[in-house]
């Protein structure tokens, strides 16, 4: 009687997706059939593992293009006799507007828009500076990229401001930026280098001699010094330092310890332990911490941290002991791109 | 598994974007973006790039054939049509999709633990994306609308243009080749 083969109802069986016979069919037939028991148990099993596979968040750019595409369509939707209408108004306005904008970018720079400084609007221009004291704090409009908080007692100049470039210089104090757009627009320089934003939220602060940290919420930054760079995403925070630039990135919710055998190890000569704290605390997304020390040890112990990588997360295809060891920028960059998956 | 009842599009929000309202149509962005990027996403054996290209796609597809939309089916089931359709034109476009089947995985199961604890949890989802990676491409898509979208079998049917019985024969061959692929992991699990 229950001769065939339930193996095609099987998933439905367990989604609670078949009518009532047919259910009950299924559990009759694999009541007596070994074979359609093993089976279920494989669709058993395939479905609780891809249980616990989460969402990922897609990339703020995207959302970019679909609102360009959106300006295009409206664009296009307007009837004719009032698009030609459009076009000659916007002609003169845009004579008139390219006018205005040679006064501007002629004179001693382009305007940003200060949103707020003590509840006071005001604008500024390249070349300028915004300085807040202990009372006081500003939000300034960065185009139409995002917004740069401004913390008390900061003094910032704003240094370029063009659709292609925008580039504030933090001297003292705090800034929060939030920035929506695509990656190498907006630059924030420091005394011990650049942050590059690379679609993000952060806090960067420093003092005047250039101390100070890059502490990332959203996306990533890259910071960088005279060749070196540090790579830090959402929920990792990088030391900079004058004359070292950047020091290793490092996830927030890591121990203590190793927090301050990096300080020492990344600032600091003679710190011959600091290495063995920072391996022996590091976890899988602590590769983000060693992936940076790959590069920035010294030869006789890279490969020590390239076999604690090797232990903490399987190394990917492509990615061999003596091409890391060689620091072999492909297979670098290969191996960061499949780390990247766990930071 | 995806709770539905947090994401329902209403007439309103449709009619909204059928004329043109920016926020309106930001709203079914945000609603759907991580879970279409996710499909893609594992859909393209975790390729960022061709996951985002398809994800924009979608949505400019779906931002200019709203009007098209007649609300005689659910808006979930007539958008997972468009992401099975851009998903499988990409991958066909894509001569290299059989070649690049066997690349390493997202570990999705990062969190806190022992270091062996951490280091189980990466080579079990190393080995469970890309086990996914390496189903064939109607299979894997039919997984990965089941598992991000918890869509009902009459809606993937409508998504995959398929009955539902083919549905529930891909569900159950999908799951038992992951399995297969997968032996390994159930051991260890005991």
């Amino acid at each position: 009687m229950f001769t065939r083969h339930v193996s095609r109802q099987l998933a439905a069986h367990m989604d609670g997706e078949l009518t009532q016979p047919l259910a009950r069919q299924v559990e009759l037939h694999t009541a007596h059939c070994a074979h359609c028991r093993a089976e279920r148990e494989q669709v058993r099993f395939g479905m609780e593992i891809l249980d616990r596979l989460p969402p990922v968040e897609a990339p703020d750019a995207i959302w970019l293009s679909i609102e360009a595409a959106f300006r295009e369509q409206r664009s296009r939707k307007m009837p004719v006799a009032r698009r030609w209408r459009w076009a000659f108004s916007a002609t003169a306005v845009l004579a008139l507007l390219g006018a205005a904008y040679w006064t501007v970018v002629h004179r001693p720079g382009t305007r940003w828009d200060v949103v707020r400084i003590d509840g006071s609007p005001t604008v500024i221009r390249a070349g300028e500076w915004i300085e807040t004291n202990s009372g006081s704090s500003a939000t300034v409009k960065v185009g139409e990229i995002g917004s740069v908080e401004v913390a008390p007692n900061t003094r910032l100049r704003v240094v370029t401001a063009r659709p292609g470039e925008h580039r504030l210089a933090l001297a003292r104090g705090e800034i929060r930026a939030k920035i929506s757009a695509p990656p190498r627009l907006f630059f924030v320089d420091t005394v011990s280098g650049t942050a590059v934003d690379l679609g993000c939220e952060y806090t960067l602060n420093t003092d005047e001699a250039g101390f100070g940290l890059l502490q990332v919420t959203k996306g990533w930054v890259s910071f960088q010094w005279q060749g070196i760079e540090s790579l830090v995403p959402a929920g990792a925070s990088c030391r900079i330092r004058p004359k070292f630039g950047p020091g290793i990135p490092y996830f927030d919710d890591g121990s203590e310890s190793m927090r301050q055998a990096l300080e020492n190890f990344g600032f600091e000569k003679g710190a011959d332990g600091a290495l063995n704290v920072i391996l022996a605390e590091a976890r899988v997304r602590d590769t983000l911490t060693l992936w940076h020390l790959l590069s920035r040890v010294e030869a006789e112990d890279r490969a020590r941290v390239y076999d604690r990588m090797a232990s903490l997360t399987p190394v990917p295809a492509g990615v061999s002991r003596e091409e890391a060891l060689k620091l072999d920028a492909e297979t670098l960059k290969r191996w960061k791109e499949e780390l990247a998956w766990t930071w | 598994m995806v709770d539905l009842s947090d994401r329902q599009i209403g007439a309103e929000i449709v009619a909204a974007c059928r004329s043109g309202d920016r926020d309106a149509f930001r709203v079914v962005y945000d609603l759907y973006k991580d879970r279409v990027y996710s499909i893609a996403l594992y859909f393209f054996h975790g390729e960022q790039a061709a996951a985002s290209d398809v994800t924009q796609q979608i949505f400019l597809k779906l931002m200019t054939s709203m009007g098209q939309f007649r609300g005689d089916a659910e808006f979930s089931t007539w958008l997972y049509r468009l992401v099975v359709n851009a998903c499988l034109d990409a991958a066909r476009r894509r001569k290299s999709d059989a070649a690049i089947s066997d690349r390493p995985c997202l570990d999705a199961f990062a969190g806190p633990g022992s270091q062996e604890e951490d280091y189980a949890r990466a080579q079990m989802a190393s080995s469970v994306r890309a086990a996914v990676s390496a189903l064939p491409a109607k299979f894997r898509m039919a997984v990965l609308l089941r598992y991000f979208e918890d869509l009902s079998y009459e809606q993937m049917a409508k998504a995959l243009h398929c009955s539902m019985g083919t549905v529930a024969s891909r569900l159950s061959r999908g799951h038992r080749m992951l399995a297969e692929r997968l032996k390994g992991l159930r051991d260890t699990k005991g």
